[in-house]
């Protein structure tokens, strides 16, 4: 039970799990070891990993702390509040859509509303640069995530087939759900084209129960927060066991400024509470958790004698190399009904078309996936595709029922001019809102062309009597990169900002490139590694300059309850 | 006031109908006891607490009421099945609710609106003469596809201020997120409606749940002279999705 902040009532995470110890607080007076910001994919992971290693920590979350039986609703529209929706200036030749769909506010962040289809990145996609000379090499490779990637497959868990066969081919811990309508039509349109799928996942979705979670229902609300709690997010994954271990979480608390202190570190972060009140929170770490947009955002804020260009920007790049995935959806009308409503919206795929292939034209690739829009986002998806209106609106949606939605998720390469940077407006707290600016190159153009046409003759091999699509776009990572240049990146592979020794970065903005996987599982996979090197460097943080940079070991011990004894079946 | 009704091929104009589409026995609300406290609040207040409207003036309400009409018709719907579009539009602008963004060449949703609504009043007087509340459906329907197809006839110089394809998009997300929130438009169109803690068992081939109904089809034409019929000829907008990417991937 959370004690004095709320109800007296236990605060509940799904219809049989609930919080049941209380919470501890600290004084503000009191200096934590790390003060983390934003309590979201990364910064559940890490506030998780950090208190069960004994770091005393506090998560200042700009939203609420969920009480899912009550504050979540099988509802559409009313799911609106699961997002970030204060403003946002965005701009650019094709500029991004924001707030739905690419970030969540409220403990969990994110992964409230993602679809929850969770593909490990490839091994490829850590040298592009090397491989296809386009965007950057990570300065890590995928075998350096790699037991991260399992461990957090087992710590949500993830559902999917017995032998994922792209990338580093592997199995999953839970088996694969049922098909569902769309499945159905993905699987047949791409079997009839000789284009390789799998189906069931592999999705963060329980396809059977865990602990106290049970497993989905298949009502497809997947994107509207999952009242079930079968659907993975932090907030019911981690954050539980992370209360338990002493950690704090302060909902309602927006920061407005890291602080810097003296010799050249941070001492803690400004925040306002729900009524506007500032308050500083002194701690001897801070982590930046905030996404691609808030984290730079928060450091361009906290620019400062000495930092005049923003926090940890003396590069330059802050803010700089944002990406967001082409995110085409192609909608495919049936004589016969679909019903795609049912089943969760991410259930098969193909990476078929993954990796770079000379004779297509353009470098790196796509992947196809299902989606499932209700009626709302559906509506507006004709409205765009096809151009409806009036009567046209009112017939087409009476047909609902019998279109399939079928997905590119493409990979568009890391631009210095698609950015984030202050706007002159200011928002509800008086901080500057973020100007977002976004323009598609010729390679982005030429990969979406060609996978909008592949998914369409998917789309007609399935059988569809009408094959229509929208361009749109999908996720955001980067705009605080990691590399071993600091010259040119914000951060070192730990999260590490190069410029401050205690001033970390643990969120999707420090992808350097996001191939095209859903990237919620590579950023919690990060989250965990860099968890697991705060705890292996402890008082080396605080105390010191010293950067290391060797990989920390694994923590198997750290892993919330019910982690243990699934596998992660593979071939070496 | 209802006043352009599709028909059958019977002849017969399809009008005062408590629900339309093909599902005519299905009724979501109907199985109310079967959603969480939560859910049923949200919805019920949604169909039973229609909010006044406190941002618009009268006038401004008559030319959006006028232009809601056509832009989602439901003339088809009995008066008393009518779904509230305006309303929710006027609340989301009076309580400022956005949804996460604006694009640098627009004005706040606010102001949007009223430069909108006015532009669109001024061409109905510059091209018939008369306010756009009071011009035939077919007037009516004659300015809104020119700013549906980004043509504005007549040219005003609204539209040299905001986008017109930005404001129409605006506009069509407005009203689409206001009817397909709402339980009767799941009734027409055979969405199965809140889901928990129930769930679903039928995945596969389209198949109804037990309370669920199997669709019912019939042919339908849109009022003789109406120029919002789907253009099947029609391309997709060279711009793509203008509007919030919520609820897909």
């Amino acid at each position: 039970m959370l004690t004095g902040k709320r109800d007296v009532r236990p605060h509940r995470l799904g219809p049989m799990q609930a919080i049941d110890a209380s919470m501890r607080t600290y004084q503000e007076s009191e200096t934590v070891d790390y003060c983390i910001v934003g309590v979201g994919s990364a910064g559940g992971v890490l506030l998780q990993r950090l208190a069960r290693a004994g770091s005393r920590v506090v998560g200042l979350e700009a939203g609420p702390f969920w009480d899912t039986e009550r504050d979540w609703v099988s509802d559409e529209k009313g799911a609106h509040e699961l997002y970030w929706n204060d403003l946002r200036i965005t701009g650019g030749t094709h500029p991004l859509a924001l707030g739905a769909n690419n970030s969540g506010k409220g403990v969990g962040g994110g992964s409230v509303h993602w679809a929850a289809f969770t593909p490990r990145f490839h091994p490829s996609d850590f040298h592009i640069y090397s491989e296809d000379g386009v965007g950057v090499d990570w300065p890590m490779s995928y075998w350096d995530l790699k037991p991260w990637y399992e461990l957090l497959e087992r710590e949500m868990p993830v559902a999917g087939p017995a032998w994922f066969p792209w990338g580093d081919a592997h199995g999953h811990p839970y088996g694969p759900h049922p098909l569902g309508g769309v499945g159905d039509i993905l699987v047949r349109g791409c079997t009839k084209l000789g284009i390789r799928t799998v189906a069931g996942g592999p999705v963060a979705i329980l396809s059977a129960s865990h602990g106290n979670r049970p497993h989905c229902i298949y009502r497809g609300f997947c994107l509207q927060g999952c009242k079930v709690g079968a659907k993975a997010s932090t907030l019911i994954t981690h954050v539980p066991d992370a209360i338990l271990h002493g950690a704090e979480i302060r909902e309602l608390a927006m920061a407005s400024r890291v602080s810097l202190g003296r010799n050249g570190r941070v001492d803690g972060v400004v925040y306002l509470d729900r009524e506007g009140r500032e308050h500083f929170q002194r701690a001897r770490a801070v982590i930046l958790c905030g996404y691609a947009i808030e984290t730079p955002r928060l450091l361009f804020n906290s620019a400062c004698p000495g930092h005049d260009r923003g926090l940890a920007n003396s590069s330059g790049t802050l803010g700089k190399y944002l990406m967001a995935q082409a995110g085409n959806v192609i909608a495919g009308r049936f004589d016969e009904l679909i019903r795609l409503y049912k089943a969760p919206p991410a259930h098969a795929m193909s990476e078929e078309f993954y990796e770079t292939d000379p004779r297509r034209g353009f470098a790196r690739g796509f992947a196809i996936q299902t989606v499932g829009p209700l009626p709302i986002a559906f509506a507006k998806q004709m409205v765009t595709a096809m151009r409806v209106w009036g009567w046209g609106l009112r017939r087409v949606m009476m047909d609902y029922n019998h279109w399939a939605t079928i997905g590119v998720l493409g990979e568009i390469l890391p631009w210095e001019d698609n950015c984030v940077e202050l706007a002159d407006e200011k928002d509800q707290y008086g901080l500057r809102v973020p100007k977002v600016t976004f323009n598609l190159h010729e390679n982005d153009q030429k990969l979406i062309e060609f996978g909008k046409k592949k998914v369409m003759e998917v789309m007609w091999a399935a059988g569809a009597k009408q094959v229509v699509q929208e361009s749109r776009f999908a996720h955001l990572v980067g705009a605080a990169r990691m590399g071993s240049n600091p010259a040119s990146s914000v951060v070192d592979k730990f999260g590490r900002t190069h410029d401050i020794p205690n001033l970390f970065i643990c969120d999707g903005s420090i992808l350097p490139t996001q191939g095209s996987a859903n990237p919620g599982l590579t950023i919690q996979a990060l989250a965990a590694r860099t968890a697991d090197y705060l705890v292996k460097q402890r008082e080396f943080i605080f105390s010191t300059e010293r950067r290391c940079l060797e990989e920390p070991p694994i923590r198997y011990d750290l892993s919330p309850p019910f982690t243990r004894f699934k596998g992660n079946p593979r071939s070496a | 006031m209802k006043r352009s009704f599709p028909w059958r091929p019977t002849g017969s104009e399809i009008r005062n109908l408590r629900q339309p589409g093909y599902y005519a026995r299905f009724s979501t609300l109907g199985q109310k006891k079967a959603w969480d406290d939560a859910t049923l609040q949200v919805v019920t207040q949604r169909v039973e607490r229609v909010p006044s409207i406190r941002f618009f003036t009268p006038q401004e309400s008559a030319v959006l009421q006028a232009v809601i009409d056509r832009v989602l018709p439901q003339d088809d719907r009995s008066e008393d099945r009518t779904i509230p579009i305006l309303p929710e539009i006027d609340t989301r602008l009076f309580e400022n609710h956005l949804n996460g963004f604006r694009y640098e060449d627009m004005p706040p949703d606010q102001e949007a609106y009223r430069i909108g609504l006015k532009a669109i009043d001024e061409m109905a007087r510059d091209r018939f003469g008369r306010f756009f509340c009071d011009l035939t459906v077919h007037r009516e329907e004659l300015i809104l596809k020119s700013i549906h197809d980004g043509t504005p006839d007549p040219d005003h110089h609204i539209w040299t201020q905001m986008p017109v394809h930005r404001f129409w998009a605006l506009l069509m997300e407005d009203c689409v997120t206001a009817y397909y929130a709402h339980p009767w438009a799941w009734d027409e169109i055979g969405f199965g409606g809140p889901a928990y803690p129930r769930g679903y068992m039928r995945l596969e081939n389209g198949l109804p749940e037990p309370w669920e109904t199997d669709e019912e089809r019939y042919e339908w034409s849109v009022p003789i002279d109406s120029l919002s019929e789907i253009d099947e000829d029609g391309s997709p907008a060279a711009h793509g999705s203008l509007q919030g990417h919520g609820g897909s991937h």
